[in-house]
């Protein structure tokens, strides 16, 4: 300030009209969320109530799941440690209007990407990390082979939910009559079908399979439909007002991805770090910063690696060859391996 | 401190601007670029200064290709008109200050996004309009057929890009000694290359096929080496500060996939108003759902735009395809149903 005449007061008052227009500039929402992370020492984590392969807790009560990985590589990333997240367990109706009060950090909730959510309930996307599809699961019994056939059938799906919707607008479009039954909560959506209160359950793919191989008394006994209803693509979501934060989310997402397509995992990671080739030092931390691009440290990306392993590491441990649920990559495989993941350029 | 009226004052100013800084930060952005872009009644669009197949003016001044027709779709959707557009010519070390000042709404200029860009400049990516890649264009007679044998040679490249980046990179990786030749100006680098100043000019594939189009006096004097050095996602990007205008965009772009996934083109979309499937309805804007309203946009806003362009599938074939004087192949471009990468998120 420059005239020292100006009274106390009026001082504050320019004072306050700085700080009114710092935090009205395009920078000032920058950092916040990181900020408010980072002061808080911890990430909050909304994920599913409980699907294996996603978000689960094990026999010691730890988190496990592909949505849960991504958690704890952005914890990794943002916080050097992927063990400080709280996960907020969340069902299919409360899930979006946590995220918009600010109740949690991050939604990591097999949650389809759509024009409606992105635009119009104050969230963001960030970046795709399942390629799912709606499908339906019947009993082998019931002779049902294609989804046409459900006619005048009695399907068990979740409540709010794109699913919903997929179904009541493919039993509209084929003129199948479908009796639908809702269920707030997956778990009893999941139950009501295997008692046998419903022909038929849809959902994603991929929680079809784990549904099958999780909660059925013999999975041989049920069978998926071959026929897809309606693409599903899942990926985390943010609150908007932060565009700092929706490119971090995405970027540690990306990073895992390219990661893979580099060959940096989990067990090399460190070994790496003197590669000659910049596109891996960047990844593993030595070579160009890009953290700092983030308002991150040099490390971030390298730190969720080891936390985490990379897309692939991730895919095989919750769901893939490794897992009991046993989804094959499919769509989810990288661009150059005939799937759909490609990172845009980390550099 | 004691209560003087200044004092009361300052509280008041202070417990204002509390209230104001809670409710600015959402008000302030929604909307505004689409109401000064409405309100101005054109939208400026940033393109390359002269890029056949992605955009160039033709002989009567008007703009054509593909990065010109995502301009005209965004346009077509927000202010009902396709020809409500001034393109802004730009340079590649222009392009993103002309962004971050406002002198575009928009940059649709074969720009790739990377983490440096979508991060750190104030900008923002919204999807990917073309998969590209970087390669090499070398003479014939040169016997160079692969980009390893580029080991001590000069090569061509345009200033202010990734493309020197990625080369400078691959030189020293793979040891190659390479001669940097630096342009600013796209022309330049291009006139240096056929002058036979260089052994190599390196860009981006799809330029590659579009500056041997226009400027090889012989087409199969000059070939494309196979492989590509580096992923080249481009996709028109935003400036920051107004998530709105960025879904806009991203989803003009989706818009334009999912009406070829569900083979909504120019000519049909009239007669596909009375279709009874809701995914088709609620592109060509019948039905009981309408999806302009989250986008702050009329009902019709993605049939006014396929209208004007058509499909992502058709805008391809005429600015870059088999027909076109580039013929280039849908490859990574096609559908990803169709073993391409471009998969649009759902319009519902």
């Amino acid at each position: 300030m420059t005239s020292t005449q100006t009274t106390r007061p009026w001082r504050h008052a320019a004072g306050l009209l700085t700080l009114l227009a710092a935090l009205l500039a395009p920078g000032a929402q920058a950092g916040s969320t990181l900020d408010a992370v980072r002061s808080r020492g911890q990430l909050i984590c909304g994920v599913s109530t409980g699907l294996p392969g996603f978000a689960a807790t094990d026999a010691n009560g730890k988190w496990q799941g592909l949505d849960v990985d991504i958690c704890r590589a952005v914890a990794a990333a943002v916080l050097g440690d992927a063990d400080k997240v709280r996960y907020a367990p969340l069902s299919g109706s409360n899930r979006f209007s946590a995220l918009q009060a600010g109740e949690i950090d991050l939604l990591s909730h097999t949650t389809t990407i759509t024009l409606a959510r992105d635009a119009a309930m104050g969230l963001h996307m960030t970046g795709i990390s399942y390629y799912d599809a709606q499908g339906f699961l019947v009993p082998v019994k019931s002779r049902l082979r294609s989804a046409r056939q459900l006619k005048d059938k009695t399907v068990c799906v979740q409540q709010n939910s794109t699913t919903v919707r997929n179904l009541n607008e493919y039993s509209r479009l084929y003129k199948l009559n479908i009796k639908v039954l809702l269920f707030d909560q997956l778990e009893a959506a999941n139950a009501a079908y295997f008692a046998g209160k419903c022909d038929a359950f849809t959902n994603d793919m991929s929680q079809l399979a784990v549904v099958r191989t999780t909660y059925a008394a013999k999975p041989d006994d049920h069978v998926v439909l071959p026929d897809v209803i309606a693409k599903e693509p899942l990926g985390p979501m943010v609150k908007r007002g932060d565009e700092d934060w929706t490119t971090i989310v995405r970027w540690v997402l990306y990073g895992l991805i390219e990661a893979e397509e580099q060959g940096i995992t989990q067990a090399n990671v460190d070994r790496l770090r003197s590669s000659p080739e910049p596109a891996i030092q960047r990844i593993a931390g030595t070579g160009e910063d890009l953290g700092k691009m983030l308002g991150l440290d040099r490390e971030w990306l390298a730190r969720a690696i080891r936390a985490t392993g990379n897309y692939g590491e991730i895919f095989d441990r919750n769901l893939g060859a490794k897992s009991p649920i046993g989804v094959p990559r499919g769509l989810n495989h990288l661009w150059n391996r005939g799937g759909l993941h490609y990172a845009l350029p980390v550099r | 401190m004691p209560i003087t009226p200044c004092a009361t004052l300052v509280a008041r100013i202070a417990s204002a601007i509390v209230l104001a800084s809670a409710l600015l930060p959402q008000v302030a952005q929604a909307g505004s670029m689409l109401d000064t872009v409405r309100a101005r009644g054109h939208l400026l669009c940033g393109v390359n200064t002269s890029l056949l197949g992605f955009s160039a003016p033709d002989a009567n001044g008007r703009w054509h290709g593909l990065d010109v027709d995502v301009c005209r779709a965004l346009a077509a959707a927000v202010l009902g008109d396709a020809e409500k557009i001034k393109f802004v010519s730009l340079s590649a070390t222009q392009r993103f200050s002309a962004l971050q000042s406002g002198e575009v709404d928009l940059l649709s200029r074969n720009t790739t996004i990377t983490l440096a860009r979508d991060a750190s400049m104030g900008l923002q990516m919204t999807a990917i309009a073309y998969y590209d890649g970087q390669g090499f264009m070398v003479s014939a007679k040169s016997k160079i057929r692969s980009t390893k044998q580029l080991k001590d040679k000069s090569v061509c490249v345009q200033q202010g890009s990734t493309t020197i980046r990625n080369l400078t990179e691959y030189a020293k990786t793979h040891k190659l000694n390479i001669k940097l030749m630096a342009f600013d100006r796209f022309e330049d680098a291009n006139t240096t290359y056929f002058s036979g100043k260089c052994d190599a000019y390196t860009n981006d594939a799809s330029q590659l096929a579009s500056v041997r189009m226009k400027f090889a006096q012989n087409q199969a004097d000059h070939v494309i080496l196979p492989e590509l050095i580096a992923k080249e996602p481009l996709g028109p990007m935003v400036r920051r500060g107004d998530e709105s205008w960025t879904s806009i965009v991203r989803w003009v772009v989706f818009g334009l996939i999912e009406a070829e996934e569900l083979g909504i083109s120019q000519t049909n979309i009239d007669q596909l108003k009375s279709h009874q499937n809701p995914a088709i309805q609620r592109i060509v804007g019948t039905g009981d759902e309408d999806i302009g309203k989250p986008l702050g946009l009329e009902r019709e806003w993605m049939a006014r735009a396929i209208r004007a362009t058509g499909n992502y599938g058709e805008i391809f074939e005429r600015n870059l395809g088999p027909k076109t004087l580039l013929g280039l192949p849908r490859g990574m471009n096609n559908l990803w149903n169709k073993g391409g990468l471009h998969y649009a998120l759902p319009m519902r």
